[in-house]
């Protein structure tokens, strides 16, 4: 029966006896302890996520994408304390320094401003406002979702049609004129964002509620008595967790690419603040006296999304036992439309 | 099929008027609304009076939504603020910049992407495969606007081989010849950024299709093997690739408020981005609606499509298939 859900197949492995995994050793000895039986053991499966982090840590890229990660997350949580300027100062006596001068690692911009400091600060935005987005927009995506695949009927009609609206309309487009309605602040931004990202969790949430909301086990749950938060969260909900994880981080990488974006229009963050795609927006003003000022806050968005998109692949492969190219291509057919929807 | 038709087409004008109400309600939610922000500065109360009437700012919300409908439904688009232009003079030329500058981009990406795909499907993991991985995953991580400056700092300031920005340089406009100089570094910036997607899609259409039982089939009944890739399988890989196609469509007018703006095209995008921060919202307006319009009869056209390569797909039946 290959509708065999995730909890169904746990729930089997852990009822068969015999099963081995490669950390036989260790496993060996925490069920002896309370088990206490002689011979040969039935020993506890390893479980997803086990399986799912030995899988992980065997794939090079994902690890690589989970160091540079951590890394960068390191250096800008750390900014107050690594950076040698204050990011806003402005220095017209040493303005347009190139890279090495005094204590300018990276030189400074037009306004004698610490590249290097720039560029710490300006991670702290646009990391958080990846992760805050991501968090936001799965919040909304799965209540939505879950809303429509449980209840169906005239909610889920509803609820669709205005997902079908969100879809029509260019969200490039839609976001400016949010932003230049009411103004551009960090915190308008970050809801903005996640305002127009949500669709796409909102309509997985909804395919795997419908798929299983008909199974015997969500029946029998409902037979004694659970309630419909219950059987939606714990039923329901805990079936479409990988799936959820793998577009939220894929979503991180598409945040901080929009967030560069409306920056680099001029619609996000403002001047003082910084962010990387504020800082390209400035090179570019002044490319021809400085070409190298737009090439390291590029670099920092690319490296920085490569980095989250080869950790989500690393996710979904070591989570999701699926290998099918359908999987795959739908992926490429979602990441491909967002992009598009930003060039 | 009828009947699937005359459904969907309602379905569209619903959505079509929510998005018309959402736009507009935005544009009426601002703070201070639009009176504050059309009005001339400095005017003496009686005067912002009169000429809020004028405008027909006094009235209800629902009337002047119905009026401002009304008037769109006839081709008539409103006026800007600031110099009462009409904004169709303003929107249909940016309208046709933008789909030169997307059309081309669009179909180039479309005819290196697909045959690169397949031939990549037949030797997957091999070295032109690896290839178009690495560009899928930079196109995919690389925001397209630095890519664009990248491109112009080197080909425009550096070797001073193409034109900076622009469609056409100030003494040349309408030659074709000077179109295609200005269009060389945009459309790479796009193509790169579509492309990316394509291949990999084609690519794992292909491999999908490939893993048939109907493909052993021929195989083991000796059939050849180009045969059985171009025959057998390339014919079934087409179908969700047509499919992409027709739900791209819409690209071709609501893409590259960003390209356009690196390179100052003097497009749709452009326009919006400019307008956005001049906060002339009849034009936003028009250009929200018009793209939606766009997307809809795109995603429309797909469905159509769709049904069209796909033998086994009966439109009536499955309700909304692409969309």
């Amino acid at each position: 029966m290959n509708e065999a859900t995730t909890q169904e197949r746990q729930h089997a492995a852990a009822v068969e006896p015999g099963w081995s995994n490669r950390n036989e050793g260790a496993a060996v000895s925490k069920s002896q302890s309370g088990v206490r039986l002689s011979g040969k053991l039935p020993k506890r499966p390893p479980g997803l996520w086990r399986t799912g982090i030995n899988k992980f840590r065997r794939n090079p890229y994902a690890v690589a994408g989970l160091f540079v990660l951590i890394l960068f997350i390191a250096l800008a949580a750390l900014a107050h304390y690594i950076a040698p300027y204050d990011p806003a100062r402005i220095d017209l006596l040493n303005a347009d320094a190139p890279p090495g001068t005094g204590n300018h690692l990276l030189g400074t911009d037009e306004l004698g401003r610490d590249i290097w400091s720039r560029l710490l600060f300006s991670g702290q935005v646009s990391l958080s406002v990846g992760f805050a987005v991501a968090f936001v927009s799965v919040l909304i995506g799965t209540l939505v979702g879950s809303i429509s695949g449980y209840f169906g009927g005239w909610i889920d009609a509803i609820l669709m049609r205005l997902v079908d609206v969100m879809n029509a309309v260019p969200l490039l487009f839609l976001n400016i004129l949010i932003l230049a309605i009411f103004g551009s602040k960090f915190s308008y931004m970050i809801l903005v964002l996640a305002f127009t990202s949500w669709m796409g969790v909102a309509r997985l949430v909804r395919g795997t509620f419908l798929q299983l909301r008909e199974m015997q086990y969500v029946e029998a749950a409902r037979a004694i008595g659970v309630s419909n938060t219950g059987i939606i969260v714990r039923h329901l909900l805990r079936n479409a967790t990988v799936p959820i994880i793998v577009t939220a981080t894929l979503m991180v990488g598409g945040a901080i690419l929009s967030e560069s974006a409306l920056s680099y229009l001029g619609l996000g963050i403002q001047s003082p603040d910084t962010s990387w795609g504020l800082m390209l927006s400035n090179a570019q003003e002044f490319m021809l006296l400085d070409p190298l000022q737009a090439l390291y806050p590029g670099m920092c968005i690319l490296i920085v999304v490569l980095a989250v998109n080869f950790v989500g692949d690393g996710i979904r492969d070591a989570l999701d036992p699926r290998k099918q190219p359908v999987a795959e291509r739908r992926r490429w057919s979602a990441w491909s439309r967002f992009l598009r929807s930003r060039t | 099929m009828t009947e699937y038709l005359v459904r969907r087409f309602i379905q569209s004008l619903i959505v079509m008027f929510l998005i018309s109400i959402v736009t507009f309600g935005l544009i009426h939610a601002a703070p201070g609304g639009p009176t504050q922000i059309f009005l001339s500065p400095g005017l003496s109360q009686e005067a912002a009076k009169a000429q809020a009437h004028n405008l027909g700012l006094d009235r209800p919300l629902p009337l002047q939504y119905l009026k401002w409908l009304g008037g769109f439904l006839q081709g008539d688009l409103g006026y800007t603020f600031k110099n009462h232009l009409p904004v169709g003079q303003i929107l249909w030329p940016t309208v046709g910049h933008t789909m030169v500058l997307m059309g081309t981009s669009w179909l180039l990406s479309l005819f290196i992407a697909i045959p690169w795909g397949i031939y990549n499907s037949t030797k997957a993991y091999g070295w032109s495969d690896q290839t178009a991985s690495f560009i899928s995953y930079v196109g995919f991580a690389m925001p397209t606007f630095w890519f664009g400056i990248l491109l112009q700092e080197l080909f425009a300031l550096k070797l001073n081989w193409l034109p900076l920005s622009d469609m056409w340089a100030i003494d040349k406009e309408g030659q074709i010849g000077d179109l295609l100089l200005h269009l060389v570094l945009p459309v790479s910036v796009l193509t790169l950024g579509f492309l990316a997607g394509y291949v990999k899609y084609a690519r794992t259409s292909m491999l999908e299709v490939l893993e048939q039982d109907y493909i052993r089939t021929a195989r083991a009944k000796g059939v050849r093997e180009s045969r059985v890739i171009y025959r057998h399988g390339l014919r079934n890989a087409l179908i969700p690739i047509i499919t992409i196609i027709g739900l791209d469509l819409p690209i071709l007018v609501s893409g590259a408020a960003l390209t356009e703006n690196v390179f100052n095209w003097p497009g749709m995008g452009r326009l919006f981005v400019e307008m956005a921060l001049a906060r002339e919202y009849s034009v936003l307006m028009a250009i929200t609606i018009v793209t939606a319009v766009l997307v809809i009869v795109g995603n429309f056209i797909a469905d159509l499509l769709y049904a069209l390569v796909d033998p086994r797909v009966q439109l009536g039946r499955k309700g909304g298939t692409a969309a």
